[in-house]
């Protein structure tokens, strides 16, 4: 049985993603199952879906904790950290990433994958600069790297069951497919930045009600951010539009009346940069 | 028939679709929302001829559907945990009126705290309500057992509502393959609802209105002598649906590998999948251990119980909720069914997988670990610090 565990952001299409492979491998003549975890149901928010691919009819209905497979639709869910737990020794990691595979962290053993779904989904008209919809070209990548599914499978699966472009989305799976690229695994001692082990919980400790004290005055909710708000002043004509529409109230009026944004509290979600009357907002990828 | 990879969701919308429902009443709440969605789908596309309410809370849903089905309607909802609370008057009105309605419900905790995790605390407790409880452990049984539900629900014999339940994105968001059998074999299966309007629309009625205490007695009797009908019932009807689509899911309690075990667990919804692979795991090493899914909640199959208590030392009880009793709710069924068995079998309850969590491979054969053991306890909490360190200790 093979297990393979997705990793995206709310709107990326990583569920969609995990179902259509399970479409997919049902095309193969395999028996698939999948499904997602959400935390919170949010555009942006970490989301984690589960696909197993077997000849015989799965028989686990627990979430995946050892996977073959790891895909990592925005590279900045690596920093978080958890996405590689349980990664088995020999498996595979798969990063929508411009940087070349040999540059990704990942545990000895490991063998790393690398595609610029991001470009790839944008070349066919796939999502917005803001929200990619990276989910076929990576399903490509997935495909050519590791043979979960025939391509031809996968491109039968997006005919059938992706509602809007079909043809982008197959074309973006293609290309996917082509652009992959495979480092070898590194040997132990020389693996960097990343381990495959899972995180050990400290004593479970609660409180005397479930009551969480927070406030996103004080906590940084600004994690799943991918784009950041920049604001030209020499454009900006102080009207206040962006400190009246940002949903999160990460945007301050300094003491010229001047728009400030914290980005520890930032999402990223650009509602400033659409409302700005005289467009001296841009929203910039993150680093 | 054609297979197709599908949700839990989608199973009950597609089974709905099959049904030929007449109308569905649509309130969103998750796990549950993508049911109702599929089903508008199918209702603005011209697939199913329902007409579809959107309501403004799960208590207008149920409301919507009792009225429908006391004029003759064929209806259909679906909800989930608070939603279902919300429900909860409105239940015992569709059981005491004899509507056949038919609900998808996804299993999900109840808050607080919030959650949306997989839970059978929701259903549970309307246990009391007079509705027939069928718990699901596949896509594939979901659909079944929706189209069956009707039939028994409808039957003349019982006219009692039901209400198929599935656990939250174990089953819900989860894609497998399913057969969806013919619209012809369904058509064949379930016949159009034979029309037995309690109201008629001109003819000036009241429905549930007043009643001195000797009626109402004779009323809530009739409604658990229905509760008796449904169990021969559902024998006649899963019969009659192998024969026509070649599957049979057994009964209100289908058993795996019991034939020589000495200690039988039993389970409800999804954890039963993960269990049958551990038991296979557990008989390779010598164990003789089996299971026993309990399918129907309500009515409690006493006589299956019973027949399985006969043949085994000890039952554990995989209980997904927790109800502040002394034990979980279907441990304390067990331990009532079997009070009088003669031998009697230990029974071990085990409370495991609420909120949404895993009930992992390594839970379960912990759980067979302690009802082989030398004193398997009364009640078990599993895995209640964080797994990796329950299963070092």
């Amino acid at each position: 049985m093979l297990e393979i565990r997705f990793h995206g952001r709310g709107g990326q299409g990583a569920v969609v993603a995990s179902e259509l492979l399970a479409q997919a491998a049902f095309l193969d003549g395999k028996r698939p199952q999948s499904f997602p975890f959400f935390g919170v149901e949010r555009r942006g928010a970490p989301v984690t879906a589960y696909c197993r691919i077997d000849d015989r009819e799965v028989r686990l209905r627990t979430s995946i904790t050892r996977p073959d497979i790891v895909v990592v639709l925005e590279p900045g869910l690596l920093r978080a950290g958890s996405a590689m737990e349980g990664l088995k020794p020999d498996g595979i990691l798969l990063v929508n990433s411009r940087e070349e595979p040999a540059a990704l962290p990942a545990p000895a053993g490991v063998r790393r994958a690398s595609v610029d779904a991001t470009t790839i989904a944008l070349t066919h008209g796939l999502g917005t600069p803001m929200m990619p919809i990276v989910n076929t070209a990576i399903l490509g990548a997935l495909a050519a790297a590791s043979g979960a599914v025939s391509l031809g499978a996968l491109e039968q699966a997006i005919d059938r069951f992706v509602p809007a472009h079909p043809a982008e989305n197959r074309a973006a799976a293609r290309d996917g497919a082509a652009a992959v690229r495979v480092a070898p695994p590194l040997t132990a001692g020389h693996s960097r930045g990343a381990s495959s082990a899972v995180a050990r919980a400290p004593p479970l400790e609660l409180p005397d009600a479930p009551m969480a004290v927070a406030s996103s005055a004080t906590i940084a909710t600004a994690a799943w951010r991918t784009l950041r708000p920049e604001i030209d002043q020499r454009r900006c004509t102080r009207c206040n539009f962006c400190w009246k529409f940002c949903p999160d109230v990460a945007i301050e009026l300094n003491a010229e009346g001047f728009p400030v944004v914290h980005l520890e509290h930032c999402k990223g979600c650009g509602i400033c940069a659409a409302e700005c009357p005289p467009g001296a907002i841009a929203m910039v990828a993150e680093g | 028939m054609t297979q197709i990879v599908m949700s839990g969701n989608s199973a009950q919308s597609y089974a709905a679709l099959l049904a030929r429902v007449q109308v569905i009443a649509a309130y969103p709440i998750t796990p549950q929302t993508t049911i109702v969605e599929k089903l508008a789908e199918f209702v603005a596309n011209g697939r199913l001829a329902a007409q579809y309410l959107q309501v403004e809370s799960e208590h207008s849903a149920l409301q919507s559907v009792v009225s429908a089905s006391a004029l003759g309607a064929r209806t259909y909802t679906a909800t989930s945990s608070q939603g279902l609370l919300l429900m909860h008057e409105v239940l015992h009105w569709a059981s005491g009126l004899r509507v056949p309605v038919v609900m998808g419900v996804v299993n999900r905790a109840v808050a607080p705290p919030w959650s949306i995790g997989a839970d059978h605390a929701d259903t549970i407790a309307q246990r009391d309500t007079g509705w027939i409880q069928f718990y699901a452990e596949s896509n594939q049984e979901v659909l079944d057992t929706v189209l069956e539900a009707y039939r028994i629900a409808e039957d003349p014999a019982v006219r009692l509502p039901a209400m198929v339940t599935e656990d939250a994105f174990y089953l819900s968001h989860t894609v497998e393959p399913v057969d969806v059998p013919s619209a012809e074999t369904v058509d064949a299966f379930l016949p159009a609802r034979e029309v037995r309007a309690i109201l008629v629309p001109g003819v000036p009625a009241r429905l549930g209105s007043f009643t001195g205490p000797i009626e109402y007695v004779g009323f809530r009797r009739d409604v658990a002598r229905a509760m008796e009908r449904v169990l021969p019932t559902l024998a006649a009807v899963e019969e009659d649906y192998a024969r026509r689509t070649g599957r049979d899911h057994g009964g209100p309690l289908p058993t795996y590998r019991t034939e020589d075990a000495d200690a039988v667990l039993l389970t409800m919804g999804t954890a039963t999948t993960t269990a049958r692979a551990v038991i296979d795991a557990l008989r390779e090493e010598g164990h003789r251990v089996g299971l026993a899914k309990l399918r129907v909640f309500r009515p409690f199959p006493v006589e299956a119980v019973r027949a399985l208590a006969a043949s085994v030392d000890r039952i554990g009880v995989l209980d997904r909720s927790f109800t502040f009793g002394p034990t979980g709710a279907a441990a304390m069924e067990v331990r009532s069914a079997l009070y009088d068995a003669s031998p009697r079998p230990l029974v071990s309850d085990f409370v495991a997988g609420i909120g949404g969590r895993d009930i992992t491979p390594e839970a379960i054969t912990r759980m067979f670990a302690l009802l082989e053991g030398p004193e398997p306890p009364e009640l078990t909490w599993i895995d209640l610090a964080a797994p990796e360190a329950s299963a070092d200790g």
